[in-house]
């Protein structure tokens, strides 16, 4: 087992909300994960707990059989940077970066950028980015801006991907093509996938679809 | 993280040039103003320094008190009543024992030089015009020692004073006063006797007006004999090795003499208030530019950073720390900083440059007449550092407030 959730509740704001209630979970390595449910269900706050960027209010997320949330803040750093990677609705890239310099950001990290150029301009020839390599956010097509932040997303080859609604921002022409990416990832590497999806189309495309309703996992396909 | 901070201002331009301006600006002004006012100041203190002693020894004013009086002439009565109380000086002013002084300061291995003199009020007279001068008797040969006098002699030179003989030196202000030229004679009187002649031998300008139309120098005996106070001193006149002790060398001298004994800055004590004043206000009106400066760019980075808070959320998710966030934004300050007071010093010196070639006055004086400005690297070293200083301070506040952003709370903010 890759990822394992026993028992995580999540409660937010104040009054206090409780938006996950007792989920347990378990994601097996190169597994590809649909979270499916209707808005404010608690698939996003999901997805945000299992990749470590939310703590949980109770419960324990373990991830290679060791609990994320009680790692030392530069441990989960160095671990988000070597084996997670993430996609946004909002492709969220550096607009002052050119396509290739916001795909090697994680690796500017360590200062790997160099070691790193070779196989980032193999990505976003891979994605259809050819002739953008150089030029700045603005001046990509929305598709194509999010295919760059896929790019991004990959570049440290990582093991688990996760996306919070990929598509949502997207054409269905797009969207497709970003599922295609998704599931050759998923195939060729291995990568475990988690995204979430309020789209039932794209949602069929996972091997395996979780849907939330009120914070509570109502099945499992 | 400097690649993408110089990527942040590189990539607006416009933004960044003004608030470089602000610092450019801010150090530019520091370097002028102070320059201007250390430039003034400078020449202030040369005259007080150099062209009086370092340290004055000079008859302490006794004035009679009944007090006293009935004490030395009534000691058995207990009660004197007196229609009129005496009071006023006791006599003209001079040093009690004269020669241990000289004896003492000769020995003295602080002491460079030391000019006996006797400072006396006269009136100075050239036909039907007159004035009143302030005589200063002295040895040449050890005045010249004492004080920087040589090097403001416009005519003549102050040797040509070394011997008695009624020859005297004066201030360029004088001659001008009396409608007089070096080779004239002028009569001198003072309180106690009859007019003098004296044989104008050389002319002096110290650039401070007032001193150039009141003084005039002769021999000491000479002076003594206008007075009529053969063999008196009023005053001794000391240069010491370390101007900076003067102060305290004054006090412990004080400690065993009943004279009066002044340093130049005891002295002078209204004038170095007046600069310190002045050094106050510079430094509170650079301040003050500096603050504007500086709340140009905490405005810019705080803008900047709420500008970026999807970028600062994606950074945390690719593995970032706060502390990459907190220099992603310090650095952007250190570069504003470093390059503003660069350019601000170089801004500075041209404005330096040009002031220095103002004239302010025909008179021929230090800088000859021309507005005089320090270009001390000190100056330069204080207002890179206030630049630099004003910058990193300013960007530290919204670095630290981006460094303290969580990306799950940016993206929820996004998301709501």
């Amino acid at each position: 087992m890759s990822i394992v959730l026993n028992n995580v509740h999540q409660t937010l704001g104040n009054p206090p909300n409780h938006i996950l209630k007792g989920i347990n979970l378990k994601i097996k390595d190169g597994e590809f994960v649909a979270l499916t449910g209707r808005s404010g269900s608690g698939k996003s706050t999901l997805l945000y707990v299992i990749s470590s960027l939310d703590r949980a209010s109770e419960g324990e997320i373990l991830i290679d059989d060791r609990d994320i949330q009680k790692l030392s803040k530069e441990e989960l750093h160095r671990f988000r940077n070597e084996n997670m990677g993430f996609v946004f609705q909002f492709h969220y890239l550096l607009p002052e970066l050119t396509a290739l310099e916001n795909v090697l950001m994680p690796a500017r990290k360590f200062k790997r950028e160099k070691e790193f150029e070779k196989k980032a301009i193999n990505l976003l020839e891979a994605f259809g980015i050819t002739q953008q390599l150089h030029r700045l956010p603005r001046h990509l097509s929305g598709g194509e801006q999010q295919r760059v932040a896929i790019a991004r997303s990959l570049i440290m080859k990582p093991r688990y991907l996760f996306a919070d609604e990929p598509t949502g921002n997207l054409d269905s022409q797009n969207g497709k093509i970003v599922m295609d990416i998704f599931q050759s990832i998923n195939k060729n590497d291995g990568t475990t996938i988690v995204f979430v999806t309020h789209d039932p189309s794209f949602a069929q495309l996972a091997a395996r679809q979780i849907t939330l309703v009120d914070g509570e996992m109502t099945n499992t396909k | 993280m400097f690649f993408l901070a110089w990527r942040h201002l590189t990539s607006k331009i416009k933004q960044t040039m003004l608030t470089l301006m602000g610092i450019t600006l801010g150090t530019a002004a520091y370097i002028t103003i102070s320059g201007m006012m250390l430039g003034f100041q400078t020449f202030i203190l040369e005259q007080l320094v150099n062209n009086d002693a370092h340290i004055r020894i000079s008859a302490r004013e006794d004035f009679i008190t009944k007090e006293k009086v009935e004490k030395n002439i009534f000691p058995s009565i207990a009660h004197v009543f007196w229609l009129s109380p005496p009071g006023g000086l006791r006599e003209s002013a001079k040093v009690q024992q004269p020669q241990v002084w000289l004896d003492r300061l000769k020995k003295d291995s602080d002491v460079l030089a030391y000019s006996p003199q006797l400072v006396a009020q006269v009136l100075v007279r050239k036909g039907g015009a007159s004035l009143t001068g302030r005589l200063i008797g002295s040895e040449p040969a050890k005045q010249v020692l004492v004080t920087n006098i040589q090097k403001y002699m416009r005519e003549g030179r102050f040797n040509d004073i070394a011997t008695a003989g009624n020859k005297i030196i004066v201030g360029e202000g004088v001659l001008n006063l009396l409608g007089a030229r070096v080779g004239d004679t002028i009569t001198l009187a003072s309180a106690r006797g009859e007019a003098v002649p004296f044989r104008i031998v050389g002319s002096f300008s110290l650039g401070v007006k007032t001193l150039d139309e009141t003084t005039l120098f002769a021999h000491l005996t000479d002076v003594q004999t206008v007075n009529k106070s053969p063999s008196q001193i009023s005053d001794i006149a000391v240069r010491i090795k370390d101007v900076t002790k003067a102060q305290k060398k004054a006090e412990t001298w004080s400690a065993f003499s009943h004279d009066k004994i002044k340093s130049w800055d005891q002295i002078n004590e209204g004038t170095l208030s007046v600069f310190k004043t002045q050094d106050i206000v510079r430094n509170a009106m650079t301040i003050s530019i500096l603050i504007v400066a500086g709340f140009g760019i905490y405005n810019i980075l705080t803008m900047a950073v709420n500008q970026k808070r999807r970028e600062i959320a994606i950074l945390r998710s690719m593995g970032y720390e706060p502390k990459d966030i907190i220099n992603l934004f310090l650095i952007q300050g250190l570069i504003l900083g470093s390059t503003g007071s660069t350019v601000g010093l170089g801004f500075g010196f041209i404005f330096c440059q040009m002031m220095s070639q103002i004239q302010v006055s025909s008179q021929r004086m230090l800088g000859n007449g021309k507005m005089l400005v320090s270009f001390d690297p000190i100056i330069y070293v204080k207002a890179f550092v206030l630049g630099f200083a004003a910058a990193i301070v300013a960007s530290l506040l919204p670095a630290r407030a981006a460094g303290k952003l969580e990306p799950i709370e940016i993206i929820r903010s996004e998301a709501s």
